[in-house]
C-alpha cells in the first residue's frame, strides 16, 4: 500500500513515520508540510492512502480532499474539530485523534485495506459540506490542473455549466474544470449571489446586465461581457425572486 | 425565634439597656413619697425586666408587616393597638405584682399605698414598645442592607470566576493536544526532549492557572507565560515559528489583569505564523514612557488565508484593559501590509 503523509507539523509526520514503518506492506512515498505539496504528490505519487492533517497553511484539509479525494483514500488526523469529527463519523470516513497510539493507527490502517478492495473513495462533496461550521459559505474555488492548483475567488466566477461528470467555472474568460455535479455547487455557494437559472447553469448575479424574453416562456441572461445564457422557467422566477 | 434570645451575649447587653429605664421609673413610683424607694425598686427592676421581653415580641409584628409593602395607615392601625394592649397587660401584671409582694409580707400595704402611680406607667407602656419597634424596624432595614451586599459581593465573585473561567477554557484545544501529539514524537526519537515538552507544558499550565485566580498581575510573570507558551510552539512549529522579544526590565513591575496579552499572543501564533507556509517571527516590544507602560505584538499574516479569527480574544483584552484602567487605558489594532499590530498602552501601577 502506497501512502503519503500530510501535516505541517515536522514531529507529527515524523511520528506518523515512525508508526508506518512497522507495517511491512505500507511504502511511504511522499510526506508534506502543506495542501499544495499534498496535491502535488497525489497527482504524481498515486498512493493508495492520505494521512490528512485538517489546520495546515494556503490549503487545510478538506480543500485537499475536495482536490484529490476522487483519486484516493484518506485518514484524516486532527488534534480537535467540532464539526469534523461529527462529519467524519456521519459519512465513515476514518480519523486519528492526536495524540494517537501504534494500534490505533493500525486499526485506520485495516479499514482502509478493505476501503481500498472494495474500491471506495471517500464521499469528498457531502463531507466537505458538512465538515465546514454552519452556514459558512464558500469562498474561493479550488481547481486541480496535473499537479497544479487554481484558486478562484468566487467574485470571480461568470457562470458555472455543466458538462457530463465535470462543471466548468468561467471566470475572466478561462474555463476550468471539475469533477462534481451541478447540485453539489449550488449547495455550496451563497444563494444571493449565486442562482441556478438552468438545470446546466448557475448565474453570478453581479454579471447579469439583462433579461431578454425570446420564446413563450423562456428567457436568455445577457451577461456583461455579451455572453446569453438559457433561463429555464423556475430560474426566471428565482431570479426574479432575487432581483 | 427572635435573634437576640440566641445570642446570649447581646441579650445581657439589651436587659442591661433597661436598666436607666428601671431607674427612671423608681423615680416615678417615689416621688410623692407614699412609695418607698425599695419599694419601687423592686417594683420598677422585675417589671422592666418583663416588659423587656414583651417588647422582643414586637420583632415579629414588624416581619409580618414589612414597611416597604405596608401603606402607613395600617402599620400606625397595627402598633397602636399593640403598644395600648401590650402596655395594658404590663399594668395588670404590675398590679398583680404590687398584691404579691403585699400578700407575702414583703412590704406590708403596698398594695394601699400604691393608689395609682403604677397606672401613670401606661404611656410610658406604649411608647416603649412603640420605640422597641422602631428599633426593631431599624435592625430589620440594617440585616437586609448587610445580605443585598453580600450578595452583591457573591455575584461578583461569581462573575469573576465566570470569566477567567471562559478565558481558562480558551486555552486552545489544538494547542494541547498537538502539544501532546508532539510529546508522543518524541519520546522515540528524542527522550530528553519529551520530557523537556512535558516539564514545559506543565509549566505553562501551572502559570496560567494560578495567574487566573489573581486580580493583577505583574506584567513580568505574564510575560513568563507567554514565553512558556512560545516555548512549546517553537517545538511543534520549528524553524517556522520565529521570536523577537525586546522588553525593558523596568516594565516587569507594572500592573495588568492576568491573562492580558496571552489571548494576543496565541492568536498571533494561530491565525498570524501557522497558516503560512514559511512562518514568520512574532515581535515582542515592552517600553516604559514616563508613568506608561507600552506593549506592542506585532506578527506577519497570510492575505490569503481564510483563518480568520473569531475576535472573541481581542474583545476580551479591550475589556479588561477598560475594566483595569478605564479611559487611560487604549488598544489600538493595526492590519495593514500582511501585519497584525496590537498597540496596548496604559498607566504603570506597580
Amino acid at each position: 500500500m502506497r501512502v503519503v503523509i500530510v501535516d505541517d507539523e515536522k514531529l507529527a509526520r515524523s511520528l506518523l513515520f515512525e508508526y508506518l514503518q512497522k507495517h511491512s506492506d505500507v511504502e511511504i512515498v511522499g510526506e508534506c508540510a502543506n495542501g499544495l505539496e499534498a496535491v502535488k504528490a497525489v497527482t504524481e505519487q498515486k498512493p493508495d492512502l492520505i494521512f490528512l492533517d485538517i489546520q495546515m497553511p494556503r490549503l487545510d484539509g478538506f480543500e485537499v480532499l475536495d482536490l484529490v479525494g476522487h483519486d484516493v483514500n484518506v485518514v484524516f488526523v486532527t488534534a480537535y474539530d467540532k464539526y469534523a469529527l461529527r462529519a467524519f463519523d456521519v459519512h465513515a470516513v476514518d480519523y486519528l485523534l492526536k495524540p494517537f497510539s501504534a494500534e490505533r493507527l493500525a486499526e485506520a490502517l485495516d479499514h482502509a485495506r478493505a476501503k481500498i478492495a472494495r474500491g471506495e473513495r471517500p464521499p469528498v462533496s457531502k463531507l466537505t459540506a458538512d465538515a465546514r461550521p454552519p452556514g459558512a459559505k464558500v469562498e474561493r474555488i479550488l481547481i486541480r490542473d496535473g499537479p497544479q492548483v487554481h484558486v478562484i475567488s468566487v467574485a470571480k466566477i461568470d457562470y458555472i455549466e455543466a458538462q457530463d461528470d465535470y462543471v466548468a467555472y468561467r471566470s475572466e474568460g478561462k474555463q476550468y474544470l471539475k469533477q462534481q455535479t451541478l447540485n453539489e455547487v449550488e449547495a455550496t455557494l451563497d444563494n444571493t449571489r449565486f442562482v441556478r437559472i438552468h438545470r446546466s447553469y448557475i448565474l453570478n448575479v453581479d454579471r447579469l446586465t439583462k433579461l431578454e424574453l425570446y420564446a413563450k416562456d423562456s428567457h436568455a441572461a445577457i451577461l456583461r461581457d455579451g455572453t446569453r445564457l438559457p433561463v429555464s422557467r423556475t430560474g426566471y422566477s428565482r431570479l426574479s425572486a432575487l432581483l | 425565634m427572635h435573634p437576640i434570645l440566641s445570642r446570649g451575649r447581646s441579650l445581657i447587653l439589651y436587659l442591661a439597656s433597661w436598666s436607666p429605664i428601671a431607674v427612671f421609673i423608681t423615680i416615678l413610683l417615689s416621688r410623692d413619697g407614699s412609695l418607698s424607694a425599695l419599694e419601687a425598686e423592686s417594683i420598677a427592676f422585675p417589671m422592666c425586666a418583663v416588659y423587656a421581653f414583651v417588647c422582643l415580641s414586637s420583632w415579629y409584628l414588624c416581619k409580618v408587616t414589612p414597611l416597604k409593602e405596608t401603606n402607613i395607615g395600617r402599620i400606625a392601625a397595627t402598633f397602636g393597638a399593640a403598644s395600648i394592649l401590650t402596655s395594658a397587660a404590663w399594668l395588670v401584671a404590675i398590679r398583680m405584682w404590687v398584691v404579691l409582694l403585699d400578700s407575702i409580707s414583703i412590704f406590708p400595704g403596698l398594695n394601699d399605698r400604691n393608689t395609682s402611680q403604677t397606672d401613670g406607667l401606661f404611656f410610658l407602656g406604649v411608647l416603649l414598645f412603640i420605640l422597641a419597634s422602631a428599633v426593631h424596624y431599624l435592625l430589620i432595614a440594617v440585616q437586609e442592607s448587610r445580605q443585598a451586599e453580600k450578595r452583591t459581593l457573591e455575584l461578583q465573585v461569581f462573575a469573576r470566576d465566570a470569566e477567567l473561567k471562559t478565558l481558562r477554557a480558551q486555552i486552545d484545544p489544538h494547542f494541547l493536544f498537538n502539544s501532546l501529539n508532539s510529546i508522543s514524537a518524541l519520546t522515540s526519537q528524542d527522550a530528553s526532549g519529551a520530557r523537556r515538552m512535558c516539564l514545559l507544558l506543565a509549566d505553562f499550565l501551572r502559570r496560567s492557572l494560578q495567574l487566573g485566580v489573581r486580580e493583577s498581575i505583574p506584567f513580568g510573570d505574564e510575560l513568563k507565560l507567554a514565553e512558556s507558551f512560545l516555548d512549546i510552539e517553537k517545538v511543534r512549529f520549528g524553524e517556522r515559528l520565529g521570536i523577537d522579544q525586546q522588553v525593558d526590565p523596568d516594565c516587569h513591575s507594572c500592573m495588568v489583569p492576568p491573562l492580558l496579552i496571552q489571548p494576543l499572543i496565541e492568536n498571533a501564533v494561530t491565525h498570524g505564523i501557522a497558516p503560512m507556509i514559511e512562518g514568520g517571527t512574532v515581535k515582542i516590544r515592552a517600553a516604559r514612557s514616563g508613568s506608561s507602560l507600552e506593549i506592542v505584538l506585532e506578527n506577519p499574516f497570510d492575505e490569503e488565508a481564510r483563518h480568520a479569527g473569531t475576535g472573541v480574544g481581542l474583545q476580551n483584552v479591550r475589556d479588561r484593559v477598560k475594566r483595569m484602567f478605564g479611559d487611560e487605558g487604549r488598544v489600538d489594532v493595526q492590519r495593514a501590509d500582511s501585519r497584525f499590530k496590537v498597540t496596548l498602552r496604559f498607566p504603570c501601577v506597580s
